[in-house]
């Protein structure tokens, strides 16, 4: 057993809507991801996953009202979006957001020797910046010519995810969360996606793999699947649970929450 | 008019130096611009100057080459009047095949007037870049002429620096003849009160207009940019590109596309974007399109909006601090229409007196 990477202990969170009066989303969740391990968090829509992948990364809007989660011994939930990113934290997001005008490269760039900088760190010269990305690049079959467009403008959605694969290969993230990664994606895009994924495991990081299907976990094989339902972990176990839920469905749990 | 009118002292001291005339009429029976003018009605001048020094004081003008003849344009706007009738010698300038003419402006406290003509004759293509600059307590009046021939082409830049303090009116008064093209781009910070105000006359068949600009304003700084482009023949293309940020200050937008019967397969579109960077600032936007052809493609585009919070914490999450990921968001949205700028020195040039200005505002 690795260092205690994730600890998530008895998280409550609740989204914030026009009235200011909020709603609760997750109600208790708790889980403990040592480094080095893939987790994956299975669940029906609604049951909170993605509100769990915005609250540990730090998104406006969402108020933690009980408990907390740490990174490394840290206390996550303290920093802005920015510092838990140079901390480690890299969110590959179920809907990449186009930013027109900032060319890819130049963003990553600017992402990676920001992340330094914050860690008090030299930043990356230019020509081994640009050496690093045409090797992670080349691992994501990402062009030359999509490195230099606009971050996510006009991009399909598996060139959106591949994106998020060669940003986190880019920046080595220590916590790596994937929100819904497989949604979009056809079966090749999918194991390209999975292919880079997997480059990225390591015995220094820790993955929290956030699905509502099985497919993506047959590439990803991780070592724990969780259940989240009504904002709690329903179930935990090893990969078997992962199958079951793909046979038997979500019901049993939705069932036990309500 | 029903109250009795009075002159400001600064009006009262501008009516004075000028000499007997309609111009000095006009001033004496209206004043200058003010908000109840239709097309002043967010640049309110004649407020804006009441206290200033209407001491004359010369402007410094200084070119990359002396003016190789005195221009004598004739206005039917009041402010380029104004200017002639106080402007002393008008100074004017052909532009040569392939050349840029750089000529830097700039005021001390007082009031500046200068009439300035550019004539860019048959087949020629030429840049000519203006910069104005102006201290505290300067107002300049400045009335532009320019004269594309046919068949010739003109890239102008203009670059209006924050000028804190300082009124300046530029009104710009082009000729564009046919199969001429003209490509303006401006780049503005604002001043007291600035406006950068352009006439265009089209005359269509086979001549091209782009009208592009990008503005950034920061508290108590204004700018105003004022177009009206008329169409007078047939087959002429417009297009214009505008977009603008406001932090604690104002800028305002007015656009006009006026085409005439007789200017049947126009095509012409005009487009204005702004960004609200706090709840201070200020955009206020008019686009017009005035058509009296029956078959034209004409179109025209108005939005205003505050950054895009997805994108900010999409850049926050991969580790960009948020003024950064504000300041570059704010830098992809305004450098749009610099970008459309031909000349690659030139273009960058703008970028980075954008982006360092940002760094103060964004």
């Amino acid at each position: 057993m690795g260092l205690k990477m994730l600890e998530i202990s008895n998280l409550h969170a609740r989204v914030e809507d026009e009235d200011g009066e909020g709603k609760a989303i997750l109600k208790g969740v708790s889980l403990s991801a040592p480094a080095g391990e893939v987790h994956a968090i299975m669940g029906p829509n609604g049951s909170g996953k993605s509100t769990l992948s915005y609250v540990l990364s730090g998104r406006d809007g969402y108020e933690v009202t009980d408990g907390g989660a740490m990174l490394s011994g840290e206390d996550l939930l303290a920093m802005d979006p920015e510092e838990r990113a140079a901390k480690g934290v890299f969110l590959s997001f179920q809907y990449p957001v186009e930013i027109p005008g900032v060319p890819t490269l130049t963003f990553v760039k600017e992402a990676l020797n920001a992340q330094r900088r914050a860690r008090g760190e030299d930043e990356m010269k230019a020509p081994d910046f640009m050496k690093l990305a045409r090797e992670n690049a080349a691992k994501l079959s990402i062009s030359n010519d999509m490195l230099k467009r606009p971050v996510n403008v006009g991009f399909s959605g598996g060139e959106k995810k591949r994106m998020e694969i060669f940003q986190a290969l880019m920046l080595q993230p220590k916590l790596l969360i994937l929100d819904e990664t497989d949604s979009g994606l056809d079966i090749d895009a999918l194991k390209v996606v999975a292919e880079g994924v997997n480059a990225l495991r390591s015995p220094d990081r820790t993955m929290l793999v956030i699905t509502h299907y099985q497919r993506l976990l047959d590439y990803l094989k991780p070592d724990i699947v969780h259940v989240i339902s009504a904002g709690k972990i329903a179930a935990t176990g090893g990969p078997d649970l992962a199958l079951e839920l793909e046979k038997d469905g979500y019901d049993k749990y939705i069932e036990e929450a309500a | 008019m029903t109250a009795p009118f009075k002159l400001s002292d600064f009006e009262a001291a501008l009516v004075d130096a000028l000499p007997q005339g309609e111009v000095r009429e006009a001033l004496t029976g209206r004043g200058l611009p003010h908000r109840r003018v239709e097309e002043w009605k967010w640049s309110d001048l004649r407020t804006v100057l009441a206290r200033f020094n209407a001491q004359r004081v010369p402007l410094v003008l200084e070119g990359t080459r002396h003016p190789d003849f005195a221009a004598k344009p004739a206005s039917e706007h009041l402010m380029p009047r104004i200017a002639a009738g106080l402007g002393g010698e008008a100074q004017g300038f052909t532009l040569e095949d392939g050349e840029t003419l750089r000529l830097d402006f700039a005021a001390q406290a007082g009031a500046a007037h200068q009439v300035l003509e550019i004539r860019v004759p048959e087949g020629v293509t030429a840049t000519l870049q203006e910069i104005y600059t102006a201290s505290e307590g300067t107002f300049a009046n400045i009335a532009v002429a320019i004269i594309v021939a046919p068949g010739a082409t003109l890239h102008r830049i203009v670059e209006q620096d924050r000028a804190e303090g300082a009124v300046l009116v530029v009104t710009s008064e082009i000729d564009l003849a046919k199969d001429a093209a003209m490509n303006q781009t401006t780049l503005g910070f604002g001043a007291k009160l600035a406006r950068l105000e352009t006439h265009v006359t089209h005359a269509g068949e086979g001549a091209s207009l782009r009208l592009d600009g990008a503005y950034v304003v920061g508290e108590g700084l204004h700018l105003d940019q004022t177009s009206l482009v008329r169409h007078t023949g047939p087959g002429g293309e417009t297009d214009e590109l505008f977009k603008g940020a406001a932090r604690s200050g104002t800028g305002v937008f007015q656009g006009k596309i006026h085409v005439e019967q007789a200017a049947q397969k126009t095509g012409a579109q005009m487009q204005h974007r702004g960004l609200l960077l706090d709840e201070k600032g200020e955009i206020d936007a008019k686009p017009e399109l005035e058509i009296y052809a029956d078959d034209v493609v004409c179109a025209h585009g108005n939005a205003l909006g505050a950054i895009d919070e997805d994108a900010l914490f999409y850049m926050r999450q991969r580790g960009l601090p948020e003024a950064t990921a504000r300041a570059l968001l704010t830098e992809s949205f305004l450098a749009e229409p610099l970008d459309r700028v031909a000349d690659e020195t030139l273009r960058a040039t703008l970028l980075e007196r954008l982006r360092a200005r940002l760094r103060e505002v964004a």
